[in-house]
Parts: C-alpha cells; sequence; structure tokens
C-alpha cells in the first residue's frame, strides 16, 4: 500500500440511501435529505425521519455556505491513499440551514495556520472520476 | 430506584498478561484471565453458569477469527468444558460495561449463580486501525474519501472545539496524562507498569492529529480480563469483600450529525450520567474515587463534566492542583487508565472499580471507598456507567 506510491483515495459507493447526494455533487451542486414533513434536514440521510417518523425524505439544494464548526489536522499516514498528502486538514462543517447540520470536508487550498473555528467556508466540487465528484470547502472570499 | 441494590455483587478480578504482541493466542490469553478471575472469587470453574461478552474487534477490515482476534461466549464455553453446566449466556453489542449490565441483571433475575464477564483485545500488529481499502461503502462513504477515519481525528475534532470554546491547552491535559501514569506504576496489570513518563515527554510526543498527540491514544495490546458476579447474599459467603452494584445508567442515541459534533457528545454523556445518578440514588459528592473511559484522554472531561463532579468546561481545570491523585479528593483513573494500563476498552476501569470498592487494589488502593463509578465510553451510543458501593445498600 503505502510501499507502492499508487495507492488511490477511499472512492465513495452511493447507496440506495445516498445516490441522490452524489448525483447532485456529479452536477456541481449541493444537495442535502431533507423531511417533507417536518422540514428538518438530515446528513449523513436517513431512512424515515428520526424526529418525526415520516417517510417522505427528499433531497434538496443548500446554499453551500457554512461554519467551521472544529477541525482537525492530519499528520500520521493512516488512510490508504493519503500518505502523501500529510499533513492535511479535516473539517466539520455546520452548515447554514440547520444548527449542528455538519460535514465532513477538506480545505485542501488553506494551510493548517489559516484554519479557525468559526471561519466562513463555501462549497466547490472536486471531480474524482466520470461518476464520482467529491463536495470540498474552501475559505470564503 | 435500581431493583439491582443488594441483589447483586462483583466478587472476583482476573487479568491475562498484557503485553503488546503476544506469543499466545488471544483465547489462550481470555482462558487465563477467566481461570483467574473465577480463583480470585474462590469459586471453581465449575461453579460457573453464566457467560458474557462483547466481542469485537474495532479495527477496521479485521477478520474476527474466534479465538484469534475476537473471542465468543460460545468459544469459551467450550473451551472452558461449560457445554452442560450453563444456564445463561449473551453476547451484547456496544461496550462492554452494557454486558456487564445484562448480566447484573441476568444474576438479578436469578438465571445464573455466578456468572463472568470477560473482554479480550488484540493488536494486530502493523498500524492500529488503518484505513486499507479504495472503496468507501456506507457510513465510511462521507469520511473516507477526505482522509477521515481515527476516532483521534474526529473526537479530536470534538476536543479541538473545546480547547477552543473553554481555553483548555495541552499542557492542562498533561496532568492528567501523568497522573494516569504514576498510576500505572503500582499496577503490577499495566502495560506502562515500568516505563516512567514526564511532562516534556508529553509536550514532545508525535503529534498524530492535530490537537491529538500519540500519548493522548491508548496504547493497543493483546490481553483479557474477567469479572465474577453473584447474588449479594453467595457474595457475603465468599472471600473477598463484595462490590455491590448500586445502579447505572446506558444508553444514549448515537448523534444523527456527522462528527459527532462535540455538543452530541456532551448531551450523550449527560444522559447516561443523569440515570446512573437516578438508579444509584446518590451524587457527585458521595463518590470516593472515578475511573473514567480514556480510550482517548479528552473523553475523561467530558465525563466529568457530565456526571456533575464539575461545570460544562471546567474539567481541564478541575483536574489540577493534585484533584485527581490517588491522595486528592478525587482520584481518577487510580489504576493507570487505559492509557496506562492498555487498551482492555473499558474493561479496566470496570475491573478497577470492583477492586477498589472491595478494599483490594494493592499500592494503590485508596482509603475509605463507600462509593465508586466506572463511566465507559465515548458518550454518544454505546456508553454506559455503574456505580459500585462496599455496603449492600
Ligand atoms: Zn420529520
Amino acid at each position: 500500500m503505502a510501499e507502492t506510491g499508487v495507492s488511490l483515495p477511499p472512492l465513495p459507493v452511493p447507496d440506495e440511501l445516498t445516490k441522490p447526494f452524489w448525483d447532485a455533487a456529479r452536477e456541481g451542486r449541493l444537495h442535502i435529505q431533507r423531511c417533507q414533513a417536518c422540514r428538518r434536514y438530515y446528513h449523513p440521510p436517513q431512512v424515515i425521519c428520526p424526529k418525526c417518523v415520516s417517510s417522505s425524505l427528499e433531497f434538496e439544494a443548500v446554499s453551500g455556505k457554512g461554519t467551521i464548526h472544529s477541525f482537525s489536522v492530519m499528520r500520521d499516514q493512516r488512510v490508504q491513499g493519503f500518505e502523501e498528502k500529510v499533513p492535511y486538514i479535516t473539517v466539520l462543517v455546520e452548515l447554514d440551514e440547520q444548527p449542528l447540520l455538519t460535514i465532513v470536508t477538506n480545505l485542501p487550498d488553506a494551510a493548517p495556520e489559516d484554519v479557525r473555528t468559526g471561519l466562513r467556508v463555501e462549497v466547490w466540487f472536486e471531480r474524482l472520476t466520470d461518476e464520482i465528484t467529491l463536495p470540498q470547502f474552501r475559505l470564503a472570499r | 430506584m435500581s431493583r439491582l441494590k443488594d441483589k447483586v455483587a462483583a466478587v472476583g478480578v482476573g487479568y491475562s498478561a498484557i503485553e503488546r504482541t503476544s506469543s499466545r493466542s488471544l483465547g489462550a490469553l481470555t482462558m487465563e484471565a477467566i481461570r483467574r478471575a473465577v480463583e480470585d472469587a474462590g469459586l471453581a470453574i465449575e461453579d460457573i453458569d453464566g457467560l458474557a461478552t462483547f466481542p469485537e474487534i474495532p479495527v477496521f477490515g479485521n477478520p474476527h477469527v474466534d479465538g484469534v482476534d475476537v473471542v465468543s461466549t460460545s468459544y469459551m464455553v467450550r473451551m472452558l468444558g461449560l457445554e452442560g453446566r450453563l444456564r445463561w449466556h449473551t453476547q451484547t453489542d456496544n461496550l462492554v460495561p452494557n454486558t456487564f449490565i445484562e448480566t447484573a441483571n441476568a444474576v438479578a433475575a436469578g438465571a445464573c449463580d455466578y456468572a463472568v464477564i470477560f473482554r479480550a483485545m488484540h493488536n494486530p500488529g502493523g498500524r492500529y486501525n488503518a484505513y486499507t481499502s479504495n472503496l468507501a461503502v456506507g457510513r465510511h462513504q462521507f469520511t473516507a474519501p477526505y482522509g477521515s477515519h481515527r476516532g483521534y481525528q474526529y473526537y479530536g475534532s470534538a476536543y479541538q472545539r473545546y480547547m477552543h470554546l473553554y481555553g483548555a491547552t495541552r499542557e492542562h491535559m498533561a496532568t492528567l496524562i501523568l497522573n494516569n501514569r504514576r498510576n500505572a506504576h503500582l499496577n503490577p496489570n499495566a502495560y506502562f507498569r515500568d516505563v516512567p513518563l514526564t511532562k516534556e515527554d508529553y509536550m514532545n510526543a508525535r503529534m498524530l492529529a492535530d490537537p491529538v498527540c500519540l500519548l493522548d491514544c491508548d496504547i493497543p495490546v493483546d490481553g483479557a480480563a474477567a469479572i465474577v458476579l453473584t447474588s449479594g447474599e453467595r457474595a457475603r459467603a465468599l472471600p473477598n469483600a463484595p462490590a455491590y452494584v448500586a445502579g447505572y445508567g446506558q444508553f444514549s442515541s448515537p448523534s444523527l450529525s456527522m462528527g459527532p459534533p462535540l455538543e452530541h457528545l456532551v448531551e450523550g454523556a449527560t444522559a447516561v450520567a443523569d440515570r446512573m445518578w437516578e438508579a444509584a440514588g446518590i451524587g457527585p459528592g458521595d463518590i470516593r474515587l472515578a475511573q473514567f473511559y480514556d480510550g482517548y484522554s479528552f473523553f475523561v472531561y467530558f465525563w466529568l463534566e457530565a456526571c456533575g463532579f464539575c461545570k460544562v468546561g471546567e474539567a481541564f481545570e478541575f483536574i489540577q492542583d493534585g484533584r485527581i491523585e490517588l491522595e486528592g479528593e478525587l482520584p481518577v483513573n487510580t489504576f493507570g487508565g487505559q492509557l496506562g494500563e492498555g487498551r482492555l476498552h473499558g474493561m479496566g476501569h470496570l475491573a478497577e472499580a470492583v477492586l477498589q470498592t472491595s478494599g483490594r487494589a494493592g499500592e494503590r488502593q485508596v482509603r475509605s471507598v463507600d462509593a465508586t463509578l466506572a463511566a465507559v465510553g465515548p458518550m454518544n451510543g454505546g456508553s454506559a456507567a455503574i456505580v459500585f458501593t462496599r455496603e449492600p445498600v
């Protein structure tokens, strides 16, 4: 693995529940699942709304804007495909649409010393394959 | 109020050797731990009619081969020759305190007379719990593609937020790390029994994922531990002073958010702690010492606050000035924690609570232990906390 120098980062495998998320990302849009009965957002997606038990859950476009809730600067080689990327930043972004509606992302363009809790961020899209595009974030201008 | 009061007591504790990599199989280590626990209780293997464990290796992609990297209840039934004798057994999900609680309830209900709870942990070698697939399926699809996999990243982010909100520093944490290591020096079972540690060692330790360094993480080991439970009445006829199970709290819903965010960890631990106090009928002021889960060092802060020993955002100050040392007002992780003893996934915390309550903790015994607690787990989902008392009521 690490020795070969050719390992790739883990590629998302969309499933029945998550396919709409990845379909939207491929087209450059951030869609998050929302309960059509109580209007609550969920990420990761749910089968039944845990708050109101409605099965009416649809994906809706969100603003792609949010705030850095917390972060970590990874220095250890412990994830395949990321051996050459250390140190890299993983961020928990709180999306504007709902308190503690969080999404994990990197800030590929930022240096560790530029990252602080509370900074504003916005989504962009990193194309990995024909099928998979990864929502990523950057510091808001 | 708890139905368990005066009904169930822990009467024996046993450890296998704890090594980084053992030359013996995990199955053999588990037999050793169980035999020692049963002998410690003043019983024979033939007396055991209840058996329970949490058989899991929390490592990405490990094969789960019985006796090699996990040990199931049915495996041990056969190895101990208990097939014709056993009256009750179970395997639980979630962490081992939940197994303990299941077993306590089985004993209280009369389903078995003498039950053993065991936990076996295997260190597979190489880089512990690395992500070694080029695919990210299920819950991994929203994390692994971003290089996020290890708890020191995602729980570490919650710690980063804690530090940001309340002003905690790595220097504050050094106090806890050194406290655990000092206590490990007094624990014959501890992996780090003979390895000294200084504040400089901690401050200069290799960073795994800021703000978490190597010494904030427990040490993966090969090893097993076991505890014997029986009824209060039977316990009083056995040689050791019983550690009565006074009450417990368990279950907090897993976070629905990614992270999980600090706020949900606090919420989860508080739900568990509140139920524990209600069931035990006592409060933080009655507790002489406490064992808090330290798979990651900072979990201790969250548990201290959730259990009400200090206010939210104050644990990093609470642990200073000798307060959590053996001679202090609330000794914490008196066996060295998992940071000092090794990664037995919460079993060490339960074992130490039993030994201290029973007055059998050797050189590290705290005086006048009327009540103690063990709070185990990563706050939300899978966590549980148990109060032990020296007297049955
Ligand atoms: Zn709903």
